[in-house]
């Protein structure tokens, strides 16, 4: 048998997983609480998620919450994969410019870009609730997905396109079938990287839901704010559920992408 | 010339301020295996992404089948080629590669089925068909990409480079490999490489470009036997350049040493450059040699020995002998007039071949 070693990096790392994800098992176990508050653990129960189910507000947030994470993340994923292609075509100070500008949406504060989308909206009128968000959503996406497919795109080799006129196809005829079965890949992996961010964006989209229009996060932060209660806990155990399918899915899709297995790069000496 | 195929006139390629080819002018007959030859960033690449309509010239005409394309999109010329890392689409396995020039150009079904069998036939890949290309190697790879460029049956296939990613022995059994393909199909063959070993073996006519310019074109063994000027000399095998003065037609003087030879039409007292290949080089005993010195070095490479001398008025030689001799010993060098290859200063290749023609035909 394999001698096991306790070394100190696997007891760090062993600390550094337990810290990370002991507040979310706590959360999860007292969700099958049978009591009301979490200061006792009062034997198993599904009742929270019974009142769960028949919260139609709560329900209804759902699927708002999802259907604005497909729809946003759909957007996104065009306009970025458009985008990254562009991108691709400009050169030097364009490039880098447009990099730039593209990552700083990246790492700017999610709070000012929620509150610069509420100016905004409110400047120009939009009826803040479910188009706003959506809009705000697609917005904070879009760079996402540019970083994720602008990979893929860089990875191909220029002759390949060279290739495909060169065999008779035109622009699109090159475009459609060479480069974009070639990014495929990327475009899936932005795709899910866009319906995570969001899923569960909390910032933006709280400055910008109006009245009686509301996601998963901002509703479970208000009904936070009222005090504890364990249906939250019972929503958030199927939500972190659905992250790790989410998660899951994403791996299988880049394990195996494309049509029989992952696309890699043409290179000298992959079997020899 | 009865058939010609293509043809270049006076094209000329810049990009921004940097001119990458001068006044190219050139034919190409059909049917035959040429090779543009140089080192990189000699312009060669460039005339072949002019012939396959990628880029286009600044100035100048480019001639196919007797019409001018200047302006004919590349999916619109009957030229394909093989590049230099295969291009192949990694999403599509061997057949699919393979068929996707006939599928764009709406063949039916039936007949991609059929063509595709044939040309992974032609290539030695039959039953290949099914794999994905990254299960195939390097060598297979590169046979992917031939067999996809001439199921489409072009007039004029280009290959860039085509065998510098293969190993050694791949890269000499596919130049068998090629050269047999080319004569069995019938269609011209435009082959760009740096490699000299590989275009003296393939091809019908080599041209040699350096600087943006075509420095020499003709046959291998016209290239080798008569090279034009000192650049195509060095570049195309192993070669002795020493300078020397044409004292008069057939008498050329080396290091103030004079030897017969069999060049003339040059002025009297021309100062001349000498190519004498080291494999022409004999080693002798002194009083038979022609020169003498002291053997410096001896390597043995298989087929022969690469020996250099130094005479006794210090000029180092080339040999290549199949002959042992020893290092430190006294040498003779001996070697025919006909060895004897006289080049002169800028001298174009019309004049070259002119003056050659005007003292031949005395003989």
């Amino acid at each position: 048998m394999k001698k096991r070693h306790l070394t100190w990096s696997g007891l760090y790392l062993a600390v550094v997983f337990v810290i990370l994800y002991a507040p979310i098992v706590y959360l999860v176990v007292f969700s099958f609480s049978a009591g009301t508050t979490m200061e006792n653990y009062h034997g198993f129960s599904l009742r929270h998620y019974a009142d769960l189910m028949s919260d139609t507000r709560m329900i209804t947030i759902v699927f708002n919450t999802i259907i604005i994470a497909l729809l946003a993340s759909l957007v996104a994923t065009i306009i970025g994969t458009l985008g990254a292609l562009a991108i691709k075509d400009t050169r030097g100070k364009v490039k880098n410019s447009l990099l730039s500008l593209n990552n700083v949406l990246m790492v700017s504060p999610d709070v000012i870009i929620g509150a610069s989308f509420l100016i905004f909206f409110t400047m120009l009128g939009v009826r803040l609730g479910f188009i706003s968000v959506l809009l705000s959503h697609i917005a904070f996406c879009i760079p996402i997905v540019v970083l994720m497919v602008l990979p893929k795109i860089n990875e191909l080799s220029p002759t390949l396109v060279d290739a495909a006129y060169d065999l008779g196809a035109t622009r699109w005829q090159a475009f459609s079938q060479v480069v974009l079965p070639a990014i495929t890949p990327g475009i899936w992996a932005g795709y899910f990287m866009a319906l995570t961010y969001s899923l569960d964006d909390f910032a933006v989209t709280f400055f910008v839901t109006g009245n009686g229009f509301s996601t998963l996060s901002v509703e479970i932060y208000s009904r936070a704010r009222q005090g504890i209660n364990l249906e939250i806990n019972a929503l958030s155990a199927l939500m972190f559920l659905v992250s790790l399918l989410l998660v899951l899915g994403y791996y299988i899709i880049s394990k195996h992408g494309g049509r029989h297995h992952r696309v890699v790069a043409v290179k000298e000496g992959d079997v020899q | 010339m009865a058939n010609k195929i293509m043809e270049f006139r006076h094209v000329e390629k810049r990009f921004d301020d940097n001119v990458v080819l001068r006044d190219i002018d050139f034919e190409i007959e059909a049917g035959k295996f040429y090779t543009l030859l140089g080192p990189s960033g000699s312009g060669k690449t460039t005339i072949l992404r002019l012939i396959a309509g990628f880029d286009q010239p600044t100035s100048g005409e480019i001639f196919f089948d007797g019409k001018k394309i200047n302006d004919v999109p590349a999916n619109q010329r009957q030229v394909n080629t093989v590049f230099q890392d295969y291009a192949l689409f990694p999403h599509m396995n061997v057949a699919e590669n393979v068929a996707f020039g006939l599928q764009i150009r709406g063949v039916k079904k039936a007949e991609i089925k059929q063509r595709v069998a044939e040309a992974l036939k032609l290539v030695q890949l039959n039953g290949y068909g099914e794999r994905e290309i990254t299960a195939m190697s390097g060598g297979q790879r590169q046979r992917v990409a031939i067999a996809r460029a001439i199921v489409n049956e072009p007039k004029v296939l280009l290959l860039d480079e085509a065998l510098s990613a293969l190993d050694h022995k791949l890269r000499v059994q596919m130049q068998t490999e090629l050269r047999q393909l080319q004569r069995k199909l019938g269609i011209t063959f435009i082959f760009v490489t740096h490699d000299q070993e590989e275009a003296l073996a393939m091809s019908d006519q080599i041209m040699i470009i350096n600087d943006g310019t075509i420095q020499q074109s003709g046959t291998p063994v016209d290239i080798y036997d008569e090279p034009l000027n000192h650049f195509v000399a060095d570049f195309i095998g192993e070669s002795n350049i020493v300078p020397g003065v044409m004292k008069e037609d057939y008498l050329v003087s080396i290091n103030g040493q004079d030897f017969t030879c069999v060049d003339a039409g040059m002025k009297p007292n021309e100062r001349v450059e000498v190519v004498i290949r080291p494999e022409d080089l004999d080693i002798t005993t002194v009083d038979k040699g022609q020169l003498v010195g002291t053997v410096d070095t001896q390597l043995f490479r298989g087929v022969d020995y690469q020996i250099t001398v130094h005479d006794i008025r210090d000029h180092t030689w080339k040999i290549n002998s199949i002959h042992k001799t020893t290092v430190g010993a006294k040498v003779g060098i001996s070697f025919d007039p006909e060895d004897i290859h006289v080049m002169r200063y800028n001298e174009t290749e019309e004049d070259f071949d002119a003056r050659l023609d005007s003292y031949e035909e005395d003989e």
